[in-house]
């Protein structure tokens, strides 16, 4: 049973990468493109692990992991906070709403793939 | 309180200004006036001094009768007893030579008489020595005799020797007449001398013990002639000293030639055979006879001792001497009156000199104390005393000039003490403006807020200058209108009616025309003026009169200041002023007011601008990396082989993508950061960190790098360092920044990676054996968007900005950066930190 990766994104682009990396390293993907959506299928799905971007239409980031963390039930669930400005502060930010890790943008597809390796080893 | 003193001080000032005519007792006065704060009229009493002074002219005046009365003395008695003195000099001399000649011509009158008696005796006995007839015989002699006897009567007895000296005849009235006798007489002087020297005189002798007798003999001419010897009595002679009248106790005496007394009036003395011989004026007369030079005083002492004046004649033939003596008491007597009456005149004229003195000095002191206790009353402050006096000469007209002095003094004094009221109130009304403006001032400085300011402005206007109501009105350019930005003391219905009346530059108002003249105007009867838009109104808001006073800012009409009164009459020209002085505070407050809503307008929309900045970089920040995200990300993937194998070429153009795509992210990095810290928005973390393991880190991301060049890499870091304090983050990406420009621009040699901790600072340099930094070139290099060759640049790559952000976080932490670089020589980049970086520098 392959581990199962929630990608909060917006950029189809983004979407699509990610997609190739993971399910070429053997992750099973679910994808939401805002907030909402993703503590929707957050709840629905419980996934393994969520990357979740952080500006993101209808409902950011932070708040969308302020919210699956307020979940007792998805609250052990790791979300790697995908920040994009890059600058000091948005580490805290992310790490005060409640994120397990982060990796700024624009990342590397192989230092993400180390990173999500960290909380999720990859199946033997 | 301190300005109350100043008040009173400035008051004591002007009214000392005032004064100082009257001298210095009204300047203390002024002097104390300031020094003590008690009302003016308690300090109308005069100081102390003039209580000293008074004392001090009271001693004066004693001084000054006991001077005059001693100056008329001394002149009275003075002149007095310089006249006694003169008088009784000349008096003494005077009376001493009339008496001295007076006794000297009785002198010489008995000695005349005596001689003449002597001489006629002489002839007598000379003619009855006369040569007789022979043969007349004795009897002839005796007849002759006998006749001399009758003749001369004092003669007593008569005889005759013959030329053998043998007594012949002898005839006497006292006894029987001898003829014949035959005594031998001529070994006797008598006899002797006679023959000798044809007479003898014998000395004085005395018969019956109390007359005295002289025994005279004439020889006759020839050897044969006989000696005719006569025994005279010289009772003649006393009696005539006797006769002569000396005064009361002076009296006359002869003395024969060798001083024996021969006629004196005492008798007594006579027949004690006195010798005057040695009485000083005696001996001196009877050398006189024979040395002429000698002088005789006319002052001797007589036998008796007694004081005499003395004068002599001599008898010629006899030498004999006549004295005539009076003593000197009786002689002086004269003078001695003259001596009593002087002194008594003296001391009546003393007397006199004393109580006229008194009297005199009286008279002119006693007006002088009067004025001087006059002037003392006027002095002490008694300025409605008068002194009175009546003298009708000059002390009169000095007592009048202080009455004079008085009056004016008084006259003088109650205008001082009505100009320093004045002033006084002059002065409070004064400090009571400045006090209004400071508060002004004040209030314009502590609160922005317009309307507060005008209306604090406006109450203290209208307060100062006694009017009832006031408004402020500023000037809009643009409408041409005024509007009323502060009221005081005005109905809501009049400031309605003015809002209604819209009052604009132009109409024919106070307001307006004030604006336009730029300068105060006033309407002293409101009822009475010219009309306008507005009079009706407020006649019925009982208005009666006005001042509008322009508020100007360089010649720009701000606005317009009114107070109002509710009874005519003109605004003095100090209220005028004041009122203007209250219309520039306006103006500066309303402009102060104005410019401060520009600036916070514009600082507002700075704000705004710069918040719009900093969303569109964040904005772009985003936009431009989401892009790129996919670029580098597709790359990585490709270049990965998650699409397949690709032929070499294409790993080799997906690697200049990836690279190009990477630079290009680092240019949005640094653009971002310098726009950051620029805004002041970059803000450090501070945190602990290792500068061992920054370096460490820089070297694993730059290694490949160096060793991909072929470069040596030196790291010489000190163990010892201490944890630093500060952005780590910034810190390694300075570090990187410099390591990297090292390895970029240097193509052989090696990069040296130096760092110490030194007197509390982190030093760190980077030094290359690249090609070097021209001088000129060394200074520009922090700055943004500078490389040091463009040439260069576009070969090795860069944005430029790196130094210019590395030099921006080291200045953030309270370090320096600093190049050492010689060209050809390689470059040194050296960076120092504070250990524990200071929290002021944005270290948050």
């Amino acid at each position: 049973m392959s581990k199962c990766v929630l990608i909060v994104e917006d950029q189809e682009d983004n979407r699509a990468i990610l997609r190739d990396l993971l399910s070429t390293s053997g992750y099973e993907l679910i994808e939401a493109t805002n907030g909402e959506e993703g503590v929707a299928l957050a709840e629905s799905k419980r996934p393994d692990l969520i990357l979740m971007d952080v500006q993101l239409p209808i409902m950011d980031g932070y708040e969308a992991t302020r919210r699956i963390k307020g979940n007792v039930e998805l609250k052990s669930i790791p979300v790697i906070a995908v920040t994009s400005y890059a600058l000091s502060g948005d580490e805290a930010k992310a790490q005060a709403a409640g994120c397990d890790g982060y990796v700024a943008k624009p990342f590397s597809p192989r230092q993400l793939l180390a990173k999500i390796r960290e909380y999720l080893p990859a199946e033997v | 309180m301190p300005a109350l003193v100043t008040r009173m001080q400035s008051a004591a000032l002007i009214a000392s200004a005032m004064v100082r005519s009257s001298g210095r007792r009204l300047r203390d006065f002024a002097a104390q006036l300031g020094s003590r704060k008690r009302p003016i009229a308690s300090a109308l009493t005069w100081p102390r001094p003039l209580s000293n002074m008074r004392s001090a002219g009271s001693e004066l005046t004693g001084g000054l009768f006991r001077k005059y009365a001693v100056f008329l003395v001394a002149l009275v008695g003075g002149s007095l007893l310089i006249n006694a003195l003169i008088e009784l000099y000349y008096s003494y001399g005077e009376s001493r030579q009339a008496l001295s000649a007076v006794q000297r011509e009785k002198a010489v009158g008995a000695a005349t008489v005596i001689e003449q008696f002597v001489k006629e005796i002489e002839g007598q006995v000379g003619w009855a020595t006369g040569f007789l007839p022979a043969g007349s015989g004795l009897e002839q002699r005796r007849l002759d005799f006998l006749r001399l006897l009758r003749q001369a009567p004092a003669i007593t007895e008569v005889s005759y020797l013959d030329a053998e000296g043998r007594e012949q005849l002898k005839i006497s009235r006292l006894a029987m007449d001898t003829v014949g006798s035959g005594a031998d007489l001529s070994k006797e002087p008598t006899f002797i001398d006679a023959k000798g020297k044809k007479r003898y005189l014998s000395p004085v002798y005395f018969r019956r013990e109390s007359e005295p007798y002289l025994t005279m003999a004439i020889a006759g001419p020839g050897r044969a002639a006989g000696v005719t010897v006569a025994e005279i009595n010289l009772k003649f002679i006393v009696d005539l000293v006797s006769q002569i009248q000396v005064g009361k106790a002076g009296m006359a005496y002869v003395v024969d030639e060798r001083g024996l007394l021969i006629a004196h009036p005492d008798i007594g003395l006579v027949l004690r055979k006195t010798d005057l011989s040695h009485t000083p004026h005696v001996a001196l007369a009877l050398n006189k006879l024979r040395d002429a030079t000698v002088t005789v005083p006319a002052i001797s002492r007589d036998h008796a001792g007694r004081e005499v004046l003395t004068a002599f004649a001599p008898i010629g033939s006899l030498g004999w001497l006549v004295f005539v003596d009076l003593p000197l008491r009786e002689a002086l007597q004269p003078v001695y009156d003259s001596l009593r009456r002087t002194i008594i005149v003296l001391g009546l004229g003393l007397a006199f000199a004393v109580l006229a003195g008194i009297w005199l000095a009286r008279r002119m002191v006693v007006p002088i104390r009067a004025l001087a206790r006059g002037a003392a009353r006027i002095g002490s402050g008694d300025l409605d005393h008068r002194i009175e006096m009546r003298s009708g000469d000059e002390v009169q007209v000095l007592a009048d000039s202080f009455n004079d002095m008085g009056t004016r003094l008084k006259d003088s004094y109650a205008t001082l003490e009505q100009k320093v009221d004045d002033r006084t109130r002059e002065l409070s009304q004064a400090l009571d403006q400045v006090r209004a403006l400071v508060g002004v001032g004040q209030t314009i400085n502590s609160t922005l807020e317009l309307q507060a300011v005008l209306v604090a402005i406006l109450a203290q206007a209208c307060r100062l200058a006694d009017a009832e109501g006031g408004a402020i009105y500023t000037f809009d350019e643009a409408s041409n209108e005024f509007t009323l930005a502060a009221t005081h003391g005005m109905s809501a219905e009049l400031i309605e009616t003015i809002r209604q009346a819209h009052p604009s530059l132009g109409d024919n108002g106070p307001v307006s025309d004030s604006a336009l003249k730029r300068s105060a105007i006033q309407l002293s009867d409101v009822a009475a003026g010219p009309a306008w838009v507005l009079r009706d109104a407020l006649l019925q808001a009982d208005v009666r009169a006005l001042l509008a006073v322009p508020l100007l800012r360089e010649e720009r009409i701000i606005g317009v200041l009114i107070v109002r009164r509710d009874r005519p009459g003109a605004f003095d020209q100090s209220i005028i002023d004041l009122m203007q002085s209250f219309a520039s505070q306006s103006a500066l407050a309303i402009q102060n007011a104005r410019l401060f809503q520009e600036i916070e307008d514009k600082s507002r929309q700075l704000e705004v601008a710069s918040q719009h900045k900093s969303q569109f970089l964040a904005n772009m920040s985003h936009e431009l990396r989401t892009p790129l995200n996919a670029i580098l990300g597709y790359t990585e993937l490709m270049q990965d082989g998650l699409y397949g194998e690709l032929p070499r070429k294409t790993l080799e153009v997906l690697e200049r993508v990836r690279a190009n795509g990477k630079h290009l992210l680092g240019l949005i990095n640094d653009v971002l950061d310098l726009s950051k810290i620029e805004a002041g928005q970059l803000v450090l973390s501070s945190e602990h960190y290792s500068m061992k393991n920054v370096v460490e880190m820089v070297v694993l991301a730059t290694e490949a790098l160096a060793a991909a060049k072929k470069l040596g890499f030196k790291i010489e870091v000190a163990d010892d360092m201490p944890l630093g304090r500060g952005d780590e983050r910034r810190i390694t990406q300075v570090l990187l920044n410099l390591v990297g420009n090292a390895i970029k621009f240097t193509d052989t040699g090696q990069v040296c990676i130096a760092a110490h901790a030194c007197n509390g600072m982190f030093s760190v340099a980077v030094v290359d054996t690249g090609p070097g930094i021209p001088d000129a070139e060394q200074g520009r290099l922090f700055r943004e968007f500078h490389q040091v060759d463009s040439s260069n640049t576009k070969e090795k790559g860069g944005t430029g900005l790196g130094l210019a952000i590395a030099k921006r976080i080291v200045e953030l932490h309270g370090g320096r950066i600093w190049v050492e670089s010689k060209l050809g020589n390689g470059s040194a980049f050296h960076f120092e930190l504070p250990i524990r970086a200071r929290e002021s520098a944005g270290v948050a």
